[in-house]
């Protein structure tokens, strides 16, 4: 037990570190930096580079690690996240993300994407308690990180800075107001925390024996979790929501097993989300300030379409596409009209009932499971299955995410994108082998499997799911939710309860991305739980913003640009990813209300 | 004349752009030259691999493997006259673009057959679009024995399979005269999960007992919750069913929680190779660099001298050196077509190969016959073979 608790303290001392970084950014500038993951793997690989390849001694790399990492943070919050978070936090922590991918896929170009073994600069098990072995580097890792908590809480309570920083957390615009230099404020924060991160990621590193270029994503996700369970936004809890989350953490794989890892990481987010938003230390505010989803809406007024488009777009894209295409246009666009499906039942919740939920790809794949197994092992015929895999997700989504609903604001995004993982992740478990041969979908004996067949049933499925939405959004039921995205507070006034149509809105939205799933299984003929991953969700959130996020048939135009253009850029190699994160950026930054909304 | 509003112009445009693409790409795929001079046409085969992504490190060795034994067969004359080139697609080892890039090699006539992917979950899935388009699917590096037994007749491989990969393990650790084993396996459906139940089976009935079995998320880098339990049932020896870079993680971690039995696991790779806490592991393996075979020799030794900075010669390497000569010597007997070149494969005897001395395939499960492993140990960052 005793070993299980010590190995439970090193982990959670990364966290620790990882977690004081985004807390802070968070209560200085409202962003969940994605990008801070990135400083993660980035601070073990530039280590691993200077010691090992440039030979130079560890007490001089890690203070360059560390300025480097500063310095990227630094441009990162003056380019990218400042701009964007004056307007919309929420274009502004999808933008991170988009930065977090380069800054990885660049990490990759620069030192090979292969795990490099770290230099044991510092002895790793030279001492023990009981069988448990440690060592120095660990006892280092400690002291390190004690005393970068004492001067950070010395350098808050009493320095100008300091109280610039505090006071930027509680208000923005007042702080402003009475002078304080918020923008340098902002800027030192990123500093911090950026310098932070690379400096758990050399500890990392040197505490697994690996500089792992991907540690990143996955060692960030769960500093996050800990940064929220101590409140984001307040340092010390950032620290103890770390220890206790790595012990936590150390002691479920023991008693559960490896795989169980994420669900536990996500289950602590969730109770905390429902049980007591603000973490242990931190403080919700009492009235919610414009929620993220606010600042989509009411952006302009979209264009009026005239009449003759419609069915100018149906033919070209029903008819000539499909006769004039070849293989590899009419594979990507069954890509883009499943997304286009996806996202337009996603405009439900988050254009109508104003929730920007982060984790469609949970019902995803609910839908491509339910449908696999349908008709794999009960042989119904895929007709039959895709409407039934879609009722599934979204009964089970909604169930699942039902206690979400009295969250407010931020927190609502954060806890849907974890329950889209936890829903990943318990699939993971209870299915860890994927589904194979998962039949076509047959009509009157004919197997339908070429890219044409999955090309023309996706469009029929598309048409059907816009047709819905039209005659959704014009129903009394439609315009119910509408009213709790506008204002939930007057819609509250008139009788009308949020929670209950939120989470309608939600069970409708998973009922169409059970369907692009279903739709995915029998495209893909085969499925496991990585095809439905964290970027899946966001893609889908940004489809949506990019069409204009009240918009079913912008969420069209959206997949068109944004997963078409993914699929051209097949040809341009490496640069690939990193070319879509900078789109990306560019379509958050100077369209933020959609490209067919008027820019008011 | 009324203005046409903004998202007319947009849809229109965006309209003529996918028109166009449609149509331009058409007549591009339409417009590949068949050569047809004087001189023989060349011979293609396909690669979908990584050239991006996480697994970008295994699409560049094998790119390195297959231009070394392409630029050697062409050197000799290549195919009865006609000289083989490779056509490389990026799948990122990814299902979904796996599918995409064999849906692309099939439509290409001038592919006779494609060599890939690299992990199994990424070559199972394009199965059935290989078949449909009856080109041979060599998954030469794809260890999950599900990939030729769910397949058709258009799936090879020759790669050791994880169930007689650690079947042989089993074995091996038995004979060593241990009798008890604790285990970590990464929990995933395409390779360690079927790979430890391969393994449970065999140990089940030599009666080697399994203290306890963790699985691991392949994600993580920190083990030492897992190691700890699997550790606590005192062991005689420890197994880890994974890759190199994992492996280089859990043995680091397996010492630093104080366990000190020997070390079954580990591969060929520099990230485990060179790992201090790493010397002493134990492992079978396919292909050893250190071998004296003379086709060994000369293999590494042509290599070393194309890629002085590439890293030590892997069995990687030496799977896609292996592989595009047994598809040269089916091209031969069968000709060089897409049929040719299968009924090719179900011909070849004792193709030369670095990993198994000699290649014939086992026509009913389109696997190499008979492959034997060698037991292997590291000593100096340097797999050896083990004498007991």
């Amino acid at each position: 037990m005793l070993d299980t608790f010590i190995a439970g303290l090193l982990r959670g001392n990364v966290y620790a570190l990882g977690a004081v970084g985004i807390s802070l950014i968070f209560g200085v500038m409202n962003v969940v930096n994605f990008a801070q993951f990135s400083f993660f793997g980035l601070g073990g690989m530039l280590a691993w580079f200077f010691v090992a390849q440039e030979g130079m001694p560890f007490w001089l790399a890690l203070p360059l690690t560390l300025i480097i990492c500063a310095g990227l943070g630094l441009i990162i919050n003056i380019a990218v996240v400042r701009p964007l978070a004056k307007y919309l936090p929420l274009a502004a922590m999808l933008s991170t993300y988009a930065v977090s991918q380069i800054l990885d896929n660049t990490s990759q170009a620069t030192f090979g994407a292969q795990d490099r073994v770290f230099p044991q600069v510092l002895a790793t098990s030279n001492l023990h308690i009981g069988a448990m072995r440690f060592g120095t580097s660990d006892v280092v890792m400690l002291g390190v990180t004690t005393v970068v908590m004492v001067t950070m809480s010395l350098f808050i309570k009493y320095s100008k800075v300091g109280h610039g920083i505090r006071a930027t957390s509680q208000d923005q615009e007042a702080a402003l107001q009475v002078g304080i230099p918020v923008g340098r404020v902002q800027n030192i924060s990123f500093v911090i925390a950026s310098a932070l991160g690379g400096l758990a990621g050399v500890f990392f590193a040197l505490y697994v024996g690996i500089a792992d270029p991907s540690a990143g994503l996955n060692t960030g996700t769960v500093a996050f979790v800990a940064a929220t369970l101590g409140g984001l936004g307040s340092l010390v809890g950032a620290v103890i929501g770390g220890f206790i989350l790595g012990i936590l953490e150390a002691f479920g794989i023991y008693f559960l097993g490896g795989a169980s890892d994420q669900i536990i990481v996500f289950a602590i987010l969730i109770i905390v989300l429902i049980v007591r938003p603000g973490g242990l230390l931190g403080k919700v505010p009492l009235i919610s300030t414009e929620p993220l989803t606010g600042t989509f809406l009411g952006k302009g007024r979209p264009f009026r379409i005239p009449w003759w488009v419609w069915p100018a777009a149906f033919v070209v894209v029903g008819v000539v596409i499909p006769l004039l295409g070849n293989t590899d246009v009419l594979t990507a666009g069954t890509q883009v009209l499943i997304y286009a499906i996806i996202a337009a039942g996603f405009t439900v919740t988050a254009g109508q009932a104003g929730v920007i939920a982060l984790g469609q790809a949970g019902p995803v794949a609910i839908g491509a499971y339910a449908s696999a197994l349908l008709t794999l092992y009960v042989h119904f015929p895929f007709w039959v299955a895709l409407p039934v895999a879609g009722i599934v997700a979204a009964v089970i989504a909604s169930v699942l995410a039902s206690p979400i609903w009295g969250v407010k604001g931020h927190y609502i995004s954060i806890a849907t994108l974890g329950l889209g993982i936890a829903i990943v992740a318990i699939i993971q478990l209870v299915e860890p082998q994927g589904l194979y041969n998962i039949p076509v979908p047959h009509w009157f004996g004919t197997a339908l499997s070429t890219p044409v067949d999955y090309y023309l049933i996706d469009f029929g499925v598309l048409v059907l799911t816009l047709l819905v939405m039209w005659r959704l959004r014009r129903s009394h039921l439609g315009k119910v939710i509408s009213s709790v995205g506008s204002d939930e507070t007057a819609a509250l006034a008139s009788g009308v309860r949020g929670r209950n149509y939120k989470a309608l809105a939600f069970a409708i939205s998973a009922f169409f991305a059970g369907i692009g799933g279903s739709l995915l299984a029998a495209q893909y003929t085969y499925i496991d739980t990585t095809v439905f991953t964290t970027l899946m969700s966001i893609l889908v959130v940004t489809i949506v913003i990019m069409g204009g996020i009240n918009l079913p048939y912008g969420a069209v135009i959206g997949s068109i640009i944004l997963i078409g253009a993914l699929e051209l850029l097949r040809f341009t190699d490496d640069l690939r990813v990193i070319v879509y994160g900078v789109v990306l950026i560019l379509v958050v930054r100077f369209r933020p209300g959609g490209i067919l909304v008027k820019n008011s | 004349m009324k203005r046409l509003s903004r998202p007319a112009v947009i849809a229109a445009v965006a309209a003529i752009t996918v028109v166009s693409l449609a149509a331009f790409s058409g007549t591009a795929t339409a417009a590949a030259p068949a050569a047809k001079s004087a001189k023989k046409s060349t011979l293609y085969f396909g690669v979908s691999a990584a050239e991006t992504g996480p697994y970008a490190q295994y699409g560049t060795q094998f790119q390195e493997a297959f231009t070394l034994a392409a630029d050697q067969v062409n050197a000799k004359g290549g195919v009865n006259g006609h000289p083989v080139a490779l056509k490389y697609q990026d799948s990122q080892s990814d299902p979904k673009q796996s599918v995409t890039v064999a849906q692309d090699f099939v439509n290409d006539p001038s592919i006779k057959l494609v060599f890939g992917d690299y992990s199994s979950a990424a070559s199972i899935p394009a199965s059935p679009i290989y078949t449909a388009g009856k080109l041979l699917q060599y998954g030469f590096n794809n260890s999950n024995p599900d990939f030729t037994a769910l397949g058709s007749k258009y799936q090879w491989s020759t790669s050791v399979t994880t169930n007689e990969s650690y079947t042989w393990t089993a074995d091996y650790i038995k004979k060593q005269g241990v009798k008890s084993v604790g285990v970590t396996y990464l929990n995933t459906s395409d390779w360690g999960i079927p790979a430890y139940q391969a393994f449970k089976a065999e140990a089940k009935k030599v009666g080697l007992k399994i203290t306890d079995a963790e699985s691991v998320d392949p994600t993580s880098d920190d083990f030492r919750p897992s190691l700890i339990k699997a550790t606590a049932g005192k062991p005689q020896a420890f197994v880890h069913i994974g890759y190199g870079p994992d492996a280089a993680e859990i043995v680091t971690q397996l010492r630093s929680v104080g366990y000190k039995g020997t070390f079954y696991g580990g591969q060929d790779v520099a990230a485990f190779d060179t790992t201090p806490a790493a010397a002493g592991s134990i492992e079978g393996a396919e292909f050893l660099p250190s071998s004296p075979a003379p086709l060994v020799k000369s293999f590494v030794k042509a290599f070393t001298k194309k890629y002085p900075k590439a890293g030590p010669v892997t069995g990687f390497e030496a799977g896609a050196y292996d592989a595009l000569n047994v598809a040269v010597a089916a091209a031969k007997i069968g000709g060089t077509t897409r049929a040719g070149i299968l009924k090719g494969f179900a011909k070849v005897k004792n193709v030369p190969s670095v990993v198994y001395g000699k290649i014939t395939f086992d026509t009913k499960t389109r696997l190499p016959a008979a492959p034997q492993l060698t037991p292997t140990v590291l000593k100096n960052n340097e797999w050896v073979v083990y004498t007991k």
